[in-house]
């Protein structure tokens, strides 16, 4: 019995390696597990290499181990290219479709099945060898074959099994003179049923949950599913949707929504962000609010566009020309990809601000298996301070007041008609080229973000907040420090935070640094972004360390276990 | 405060240049256009780019946003899908709507939003001191043309805005002039009424970075056209006048085609339904 369970699949384009991989986690999920399945592909479109690496947990929704506890292997030759990310073990239990080159070492535990023939025998057609080998996996699980039976007859997203119950029916009773029992799955606590959910899909929700109508974008790997989302929900005259020209366009379109009153926002990655640099100032000068999500890619340029890399917050907290404001948010997992959305359109209503959304892909197009209640959670929303009282009679678009946000009237309100600009303007929108108004207009931009440092909440904190010994990281990076650190047993001995607010910094994350001596920042950049940044903003301990590296292959939790060993000795 | 102005305009004075045409756009806007429509101010949208004539809504008393260079179109199109019962404007110069701004316009043109676009064109970038524009018109000014003859001859190194309008099949599509503030008024309006993408394209004076004789020139030549009457035709042209009609959108690229110091067109070349 195993509390969890990682499972890799790799094979060519057309092997059915996605689809085996989420009929599987649907499958687990219907029954109450757990899981999150981080995928892997090439740069080509269709008939590359594909990999995923399904980890399925009987508690929580654990990352996916190090190295594989059963290896499906369709074509060696596409899992070559994915070696790294799918190790094997001496117990590995790997079950392949043809004879392996010479480089690869089998385990022990090997066994070469004819998928494709046993497929071809039980439903006339080869293609169904992915669901052969599900059936093979659901038994050496022991997933009960009667809740399976349910799950596809009721389950929407699995009645391709319908049509292939043969071959899956067929995987079920091979190796039968086999038992896996060290395979087996232990029962989930509560079998209650997990909701699959990626990051990209989690932001899309939570647009609308927000009250987001107004999507514009442009079609960027690993944000593209975004767009697609909206399109979705928008279509029907239900919002404003537009596929833009190109990213000046979307974020130019949001803006020219926002003027309105929509709470309008764009998702990009790398590339399409760096065209959005003008629309940024400009959003952040004329206080226009205006939400962009950067599902971080590795770059710089078009870099690799299919991997994750934490390289774009120089970008978020300093893009752009002059002084522009602006709140840098990164969740690092689906449930903060799903909360922090909604914060961040709050957040750019209420101060009138640019809020830059930091995903990344490998958040963004892992499905994750977890419990649902963060989706039927209450949030509170909020919305634009609007004019009134004396503003009615004499309204300033930019009135100076005592906590440096003035109400904002939008096109189509009557009698409140103003003008505003990029240039440098008065409390009226007015072009203004004096000192005097450019200074106080800066200083009411910069100070109206100034409560934001007071959000503890936007601060996670994990073991002890006063221990010596801490590490801060961000992003999609913190999952796999936290589960390093756990399954190292030092949760006592470590205390990690992450700031989901990195821009304005919290000050908790200067307390924290403020009662450690030995720091660690652990994030995926080649120099050190988020260590930089901090820095710049506080006195760091002298015995700072840093762990980063460029994107391109996910954290291991043995390359971290040296980093963090290190600050706790 | 009252929801509708008498006047349009604020009470802010224009940055521009004595005898700038812009000011004929100016009154155009807010002493023909926006009174005789009768939509009420706030109501009404103007979106710019960066560049003298972009100045522009700081002067009209209507909601206005002088964004940056290049970006007024996709900044006006998501402000009509978001709020479609505003009537949106688009303003910028040649230099906004044809350089730095023109991979944004075939892309309005196609999706056909209800927003009016006019290109202040005066061939010159003013606001930055004289620099050429992408319809500056040096070579047919007699001037030495200004690649090098070992690279090659520029056969028409100008953009023409409204064929390339036509070319994309905008589905409105104007000329007027700067001077002639009723005419260029009631191009507007009819702009505004139009269902659908409009383009307007303004003969505009520069009289500090032109050299006088261009705007003398096109003035001079200038003709209106008509519905239904003959179509004057530059002299050089090898043509039979035709009675103009705005359904079509073949005569309306001939009309486009006229260079614009033989015979410029104004008036509406083409309205689709």
């Amino acid at each position: 019995m195993r509390r969890s369970l990682t499972i890799g699949v790799a094979g060519a384009g057309g092997d059915g390696v996605v689809v085996l991989g989420t009929l599987l986690q649907q499958l687990a999920a219907s029954q109450g597990y757990f899981s999150q399945m981080p995928k892997f592909y090439g740069a080509q479109i269709r008939g590359g290499g594909s990999a995923v690496k399904l980890s399925l947990d009987a508690e929580g929704s654990s990352l996916p181990k190090d190295s594989l506890d059963i290896l499906i292997c369709f074509d060696w030759g596409k899992y070559l290219e994915f070696q790294k990310e799918l190790p094997l073990r001496s117990d590995t239990l790997v079950l392949y479709e043809n004879i392996p080159p010479r480089e690869i070492d089998l385990p022990e535990k090997s066994f070469k099945i004819d998928f494709s023939g046993i497929s071809q025998e039980a439903t006339g057609a080869a293609r169904s060898k992915n669901i052969v080998a599900l059936g093979l996996l659901d038994r050496i699980l022991a997933l009960s074959e009667d809740r399976v039976k349910a799950a596809i007859d009721k389950n929407k997203e699995l009645k391709l099994l319908k049509k292939t119950l043969p071959a899956l029916e067929a995987g079920g009773h091979l190796l039968t003179e086999l038992s896996f029992s060290e395979l087996k799955l232990s029962p989930v606590h509560a079998a209650l049923p997990k909701v699959i959910i990626d990051g990209n899909s989690a932001i899309a929700k939570a647009a609308i949950r927000a009250g987001s109508r107004a999507f514009f974008g442009y079609p960027i790997t690993p944000a593209s599913e975004i767009m697609d989302a909206m399109q979705e929900e928008l279509s029907h005259g239900r919002g404003a949707f537009l596929q833009a020209e190109d990213e000046i366009a979307s974020a130019s379109l949001a803006i020219g929504a926002s003027l309105t009153g929509a709470k309008s926002f764009t998702s990009t990655s790398g590339p399409g962000f760096a065209l959005m640099t003008e629309s940024m100032v400009l959003a952040s000068s004329s206080e226009i609010p205006l939400v962009i999500v950067d599902v971080q890619r590795c770059g710089p340029s078009t870099g690799i566009p299919s991997k994750s890399e934490q390289s774009d917050l120089n970008h978020a907290i300093y893009g752009g020309h002059g002084d522009a404001p602006r709140v840098v948010m990164a969740p690092y997992d689906v449930e903060g990809c799903y909360r922090l959305l909604i914060e961040s359109v709050n957040i750019a209503q209420y101060f009138q601000a640019l809020v830059i959304f930091l995903s990344d892909q490998w958040l963004g197009q892992t499905p994750v298996a977890t419990n649902d209640d963060f989706l039927k959670k209450d949030y509170s929303i909020k919305e634009l301070k609007r004019p009134a009282g004396t503003d009615l009679e004499d309204y300033r678009r930019y009135r100076l007041t005592d906590d440096s946000i003035s109400p904002m009237a939008v096109v189509g309100d009557p009698g409140l008609v103003y003008q505003t600009t990029g240039l440098s303007h008065n409390e009226k929108g007015r072009p203004a080229f004096d000192f005097e108004t450019n200074q106080r207009m800066h200083e009411k931009r910069w100070q109206k973000l100034v409560p934001l440092c007071q959000r503890d909440d936007l601060v996670k904190v994990f073991g002890e907040e006063e221990s010596s010994r801490g590490i801060i990281t961000w992003g999609s990076s913190a999952q796999v420090v936290l589960d390093t650190i756990n399954e190292l047993g030092l949760e006592d001995k470590v205390k990690v935070c992450v700031p989901e607010l990195i821009c304005p910094l919290p000050e908790r994350v200067e307390r924290f640094i403020r009662a450690t001596k030995k720091l660690l920042v652990i994030e995926m950049n080649y120099s050190g972004q988020l260590y930089h940044y901090l820095r710049s903003q506080i006195d760091l301990p002298r015995k700072t360390k840093t762990y980063n590296r460029a994107g391109g292959r996910p954290f291991s939790r043995k390359e971290l276990t040296e980093p963090i060993m290190e600050i706790v000795r | 405060m009252t929801t509708e102005s008498a006047t349009f305009r604020t009470n802010l004075k224009p940055v521009w240049c004595a005898g700038c045409g812009d000011f004929g756009l100016l009154a155009a806007l807010t002493r023909r256009a926006l009174p005789n429509l009768g939509i009420p101010n706030y109501k009404t949208l103007i979106v710019s780019g960066i560049g003298c004539s972009s100045r522009i809504p700081a002067y009209v008393d209507t909601y206005g946003f002088n964004s940056i260079h290049g970006r007024a179109v996709p900044i006006a199109q998501g402000a009509k899908l978001a709020k479609p019962e505003l009537t949106v404007i688009a303003i910028g110069g040649d230099g906004d709507f044809f350089s730095i701004g023109v991979g944004h316009l075939p892309h309005a043109v196609r999706r056909n939003l209800d927003i009016t676009c006019i290109m202040v064109n005066n061939f010159v970038y003013g606001l930055t001191k004289g620099q050429d524009s992408p319809t500056t018109l040096r070579p047919e000014l007699g001037e030495k043309q200004f690649v090098s003859p070992e690279f090659y001859t520029p056969i028409n190194p100008i953009l023409n805005m409204t064929t390339y309008g036509i070319s994309t099949r905008a589905s409105f599509i104007a000329q007027g002039i700067a001077t002639d503030v009723p005419h260029l008024g009631w191009l507007i309006e009819e702009g505004i009424r139009h269902k659908g993408f409009s383009f307007i394209n303004v003969l505009t004076p520069c009289v500090t970075y032109n050299p006088p004789e261009l705007f003398n020139t096109i003035k001079e030549k200038a003709s209106y056209l008509k519905d239904g009457e003959l179509v004057e035709l530059p002299a050089s042209s090898m043509e039979k006048p035709w009675p103009h009609d705005p359904s079509n959108i073949s005569l309306a690229l001939k009309l486009a085609q006229s260079p614009v110091l033989g015979k410029p067109h104004l008036g509406i070349f083409f309205q689709g339904k």
